[in-house]
């Protein structure tokens, strides 16, 4: 569950990410940023491509079984290799 | 009439009902019948009465609950059927009853009849609007899935999902998706999934198959999940033609388990293609950037002008100026001096110096006047001598000469005047006296004048 949790946030951030490096291209394509602040998007804008396309690379699929212990509670265990 | 000898025997109401019933069963038994339901009745304990009829005639008849609830439609007045029944009686009412074992519609199969009631029924409550579905997540971080785990649903969903959007973790209820109970199951996975919490988006869904294999997905406890699911569902059942029921409650859906996955998830290469869209746009962007800046500094410097022209003609104003207020400050003071010159002025025509000084010029002017007055005196005096000697003058001979006459005297110039001729003889000696000089001449001839 921990590991999954991580891997949630990590695609979170991926999609606020990629929202932010929009947003970035957007306002240094409509040139309203002061010159200063338009180097900073830039900067900030090549260090999101780095880290998504870095995370695009990186990620491996994750599945799990959802099951029902005898008790009837819902129980998670890691799909196995055989039978993947 | 009673006779003793061969007393018939006598029968129960009861005993005779089960004779009729017992040669029912013996001579009829089980039979098919097709006829018309009419006047349905469904009871609250789930058993079902109604009356099968065909032109000529009808017949009572019962389906009890253990029958009636595996029927897959519904039963309605005016329905063709063809059920399987045993005839009995009724004993309680006396009546002829079918008793019905198996109910199938004419024409449509079970199967079809119950799928178009299903899906009347389900549309009539609106569960198909398309203002009723879910968007499916634009970034699913946790799909759940409910299909059979050795399928090729699964396999194919998870080579899809590894292929397009590995980021996405997956989790699958195993269920079976065919045969009896299949789609309680089903169900039961989807509101599992709903338990569990932190699933985006959940595929329920299997591979392709008959329309038998496939009926689960047209169960209405399947399709009360799916509407009841708090993410949305994604139907997946392998079939490209007929839609099951599933299909039209689910939020999406696809055609096959593969395409259900690439209905949830987007792919890699494309949003890696728009990362590096991103990418140059942001270093064309910020090129851009400072190219506009850089006209924009030009141009400034264009309307500003050559900066040393700019400090030249600011010198010359500056000079202008000081020349300018230099300038109303000596006019200043020039005025300000004659003012000064005028006050002063008025100043000395009053007081004891000025008096005095008054005093010595009228004296003066007196002087003036005497002197005047004087100078008349004398300019009159000699004019009256000038006058005096033009008089003279004009009586002076030497003036009668002056304008052309000229004197006679006897013998020389020093004789007298001659002023008559008679007085003269010829040969006489005379003298002519001109304004300017003299001459001898001799008188030839004298008249009386």
């Amino acid at each position: 569950m921990a590991e999954s949790g991580k891997a949630e946030t990590g695609n979170h951030r991926f999609e606020e990410g990629l929202k932010e490096l929009e947003d970035i291209v957007q306002r240094l394509e409509k040139g309203e940023l002061a010159l200063e602040d338009s180097l900073a998007a830039f900067e900030r804008g090549i260090g999101l491509v780095r880290q998504l396309s870095q995370r695009l690379a990186d990620v491996e699929q994750r599945v799990d079984v959802l099951l029902k212990s005898e008790a009837g509670k819902l129980v998670l265990r890691p799909m196995r290799e055989e039978e993947q | 009439m009673l006779r003793a000898g061969a007393a018939p025997r006598i029968l129960t109401v009861t005993q005779v009902a089960a004779l009729v019933q017992g040669a029912l069963e013996g001579g009829v038994g089980t039979v098919w019948v097709a006829g018309e339901i009419s006047n349905l009745r469904p009871q609250p304990t789930g058993h079902c009465w109604f009356t099968l009829k065909d032109k000529q005639s009808q017949l009572a008849a019962v389906m009890f609950r253990s029958v009636a609830q595996v029927l897959p439609f519904r039963p309605a007045d005016g329905m063709e059927v063809v059920v399987q029944a045993r005839v009995g009686i009724y004993s309680a009412r006396g009546n002829l009853q079918l008793y019905i074992d198996a109910m199938e519609p004419r024409g449509l199969g079970a199967l079809q009849l119950a799928f178009e009631q299903l899906k009347q029924r389900l549309q009539t409550e609106g569960l198909f609007e398309e203002a009723r579905k879910r968007p499916l997540p634009r970034w699913p971080r946790r799909i759940g899935v409910v299909t059979a785990e050795k399928g090729a649903a699964i396999h194919d969903i998870r080579t899809t999902l590894r292929r397009r959007w590995p980021a996405a973790s997956l989790v699958l209820r195993p269920v079976r998706v065919q045969g009896t109970g299949a789609a309680r199951e089903i169900a039961a996975g989807i509101e599992d999934l709903n338990r569990l919490g932190g699933i985006d988006v959940v595929i329920v869904g299997r591979g392709g198959g008959s329309l038998e294999d496939l009926w689960a997905f047209n169960e209405e406890v399947v399709a009360r999940a799916i509407v009841a699911s708090g993410v949305p569902v994604v139907s997946a059942v392998g079939h490209e033609v007929d839609f099951t029921i599933a299909d039209f409650v689910a939020d999406a859906r696809a055609a096959t388990p593969t395409a259900a996955a690439a209905l949830v998830v987007p792919d890699r290469t494309e949003v890696a293609r728009a990362v590096a869209k991103a990418e140059a746009a942001l270093a064309a962007g910020l090129v851009r950037r400072v190219r506009g800046a850089r006209e924009r500094i030009s141009a400034l410097q264009r309307a500003l002008g050559d900066p040393q022209r700019r400090v030249t003609e600011l010198t010359i104003r500056v000079d202008e100026l000081g020349a300018r207020a230099r300038h109303a400050l000596v006019r200043r003071v020039a005025w300000d001096r004659r003012e000064l010159g005028a006050l002063a002025g008025r100043l000395g025509r009053t007081g004891p110096a000025a008096q005095v000084r008054r005093a010595a010029e009228r004296m003066a002017a007196a002087r003036e006047r005497l002197g005047f007055a004087l100078g008349v005196r004398v300019r009159h005096d000699r004019a009256a001598l000038e006058q005096a000697a033009a008089k003279l003058d004009a009586l002076s001979p030497l003036a009668c000469l002056a304008r052309g006459y000229s004197l006679v005297r006897r013998g020389d110039a020093t004789g007298p005047v001659v002023s008559d001729a008679a007085t003269l003889a010829p040969g006489d000696p005379v003298a002519l006296v001109f304004a300017r000089g003299r001459a001898r001449a001799r008188v030839e001839d004298t008249e009386e004048g």
